[in-house]
């Protein structure tokens, strides 16, 4: 007996424990919901840009690309301190930069697009091939879809004080794959003044290169990729610069992919304060680590101290980086080479100031450094306008610039001795403004229903863009929040 | 060009000044839609076709909670 007491004691010491636990429990304050009910945004825009700098065709060409996206993100309250995200979108494209894989379709020359894997004999059965880098081609890679879903999981704990979150998702277009999963933790104290945030997150990718025609012939046949039956290029004539017919291309600095995986790992740290009753501010700052594959295998590169070789009307040669040009196509040396390996890191902030109940003023700034040599300074201002309890205007203004990495170069001015080598101008030196508004309603009541869910809010946002180096766009966007009545 | 310079340098000191706690009651503004430390819906796509057209991305990243004065 004396055995078993000190076990009765154990027991009835937990067994308190848990009875005064409870107790305690039931006397803790009324718990908010963090989220009171099931949300559904549904989002849309279309994006538009005109540009002289396709990237597809060595840095020059026509970057004309029109894209559309509507997307669904649904927040469920699993329990009072749960929240399940799904957000499941799609982005339709179509780019006469990409379309130029196969430049020459817009001619009807072509008897393959660049994907197919066996060839059906050469372009001149339908008469003299032709490109452009100013045409749009009718070409496989001329549009694509990319599907987009992620899942989030977050919970809070009961005093509101620390946020976990859990999320993973994926996304698939025809020359590109990605995972992703993550995880995110915050810590809130000095009264939810200050916030500590910290969030991990990895991507698992994997290309199924698209490659130029014109290299894509030489992988299959090698040297004799300008005379084999198979080969698109049998019977098809190919000028020098004075207009000769020549035998004499090879792009030799050509060689197949190795790896077509590319990984990437970001850690992302948050701390923001409230500084006063009207103004708050945040800093940020990712250390993120990319590895395998990072260039793009459908963009061309064209070396100066290599001779040019062109399909279609050599007249048309002189005005070749002219939108004149509309009937030859400079073929390639290779595609852009880059390092298997970059590091970034952004820091960034965010200050908002509540000027009145009527006027708010939303600042954000960022710093970016890479190891490819480019630095960037990125400022963003927004300033809502509040006319009444419903409508909001709000103009907004942003303004970037970088400088270029170090193996940028424009079209036809790398050396085939270089290592690392891109035409992509989205890696060049240049400035960008821009500028734009956004009108905002909110329903107070949620009296629009749709079923069971009543509008909250809705917006329309629109933006135009202008590069320093001939590139510009706008964006329209459109978002309806919906909440299901309780 | 420097004025932006030091307008950038400004803005990310004044991110990292702490000033005194303020109290729940006292959150009203703080607690405006407009005032959430992170980009709203809809710029996600302008962030889209940022990450795409400019070599520069990230640390753009938003408050989990709090601040809000809500339970």
């Amino acid at each position: 007996m004396d055995v078993i007491k000190p076990y009765f004691l154990l027991f009835f010491f937990l067994l308190g424990g848990i009875v005064s636990a409870q107790t305690i429990d039931s006397l803790t304050q009324f718990k908010k919901k963090i989220l009171e009910s099931v949300e559904v945004d549904i989002l849309m825009s279309y994006y538009e840009q005109e540009g002289i700098h396709a990237a597809v065709s060595g840095g020059i060409g026509n970057e004309y690309l029109t894209n559309y996206a509507p997307t669904i993100v649904v927040r469920m309250p699993l329990n009072e301190d749960a929240i399940l995200t799904a957000d499941v979108g799609i982005s339709a494209y179509t780019s006469a930069s990409s379309s130029n894989g196969n430049p020459f379709n817009q001619s009807g020359a072509s008897n393959r697009d660049e994907d197919e894997e066996t060839p059906r004999g050469n372009g001149s059965s339908s008469g003299s091939p032709k490109g452009s880098p100013w045409v749009a081609s009718t070409g496989a890679s001329a549009k694509d879809v990319l599907t987009t879903v992620n899942i989030g999981y977050q919970k809070a704990s009961d005093d509101r004080n620390q946020y976990w979150g859990v999320n993973a998702g994926g996304s698939i277009e025809y020359d590109y794959s990605s995972l992703n999963f993550g995880a995110s933790f915050a810590q809130l104290w000095n009264e939810k003044n200050t916030e500590f945030s910290l969030k991990g997150q990895v991507y698992v990718d994997r290309w199924n290169p698209i490659i130029p025609t014109e290299l894509h012939e030489y992988e299959l046949f090698q040297e004799t990729f300008l005379y084999n039956p198979d080969s698109y290029f049998s019977g098809v004539s190919i000028t020098d610069d004075q207009g000769n017919s020549v035998a004499g291309y090879l792009p030799g600095n050509f060689t197949s992919y190795v790896t077509v995986k590319r990984n990437s790992f970001a850690l992302s740290l948050g701390l923001s304060q409230i500084l006063s009753p009207k103004l708050q501010g945040a800093i940020f700052a990712d250390l993120v680590v990319q590895k395998g594959l990072l260039s793009n295998p459908l963009q061309r590169v064209y070396f100066q101290d290599r001779e040019n070789f062109y399909i279609g009307n050599f007249r048309s040669i002189p005005q070749y980086t002219s939108f004149e040009n509309i009937d030859v196509f400079h073929l390639a040396d290779d595609v852009e080479r880059l390092p298997s390996q970059r590091l970034k890191i952004p820091v960034g902030g965010r200050l908002n100031y509540y000027i009145s109940e009527y006027l708010v003023l939303r600042s954000y700034a960022r710093y970016y450094s890479d190891d490819w040599g480019i630095q960037s300074k990125t400022l963003q201002f927004e300033l809502p306008i509040r006319f009444n309890l419903s409508w909001k205007f709000t103009p907004i203004y942003r303004y970037y610039d970088q400088t270029a990495a170090d193996y940028f170069g424009p079209y036809n001015t790398h050396l085939s001795s270089q290592e690392f080598y891109t035409s992509d101008y989205d890696l060049s030196d240049f400035s960008s403004h821009q500028w734009g508004a956004s009108l905002s309603y909110r329903s107070v009541l949620s009296q629009l229903k749709i079923f069971d869910f009543g509008l909250k809010s809705a917006q329309l946002r629109a933006q135009h863009y202008t590069r320093s180096n001939g590139l510009s766009s706008f964006i329209v966007s459109t978002s309806f929040k919906f909440v299901l009545d309780q | 060009m420097k004025s932006i310079n030091g307008l950038f340098l400004s803005l990310m000191l004044m991110c990292t000044v702490s000033c005194t706690v303020v109290k729940e009651y006292n959150k009203i503004a703080i607690n405006d839609e407009d005032m959430l430390l992170s980009a709203v819906d809809c710029e996600r796509f302008e962030t889209n076709f940022q990450i795409y057209r400019e070599a520069a991305a990230g640390a753009n990243g938003g408050k989990t909670g709090g601040g809000c004065g809500c339970n």
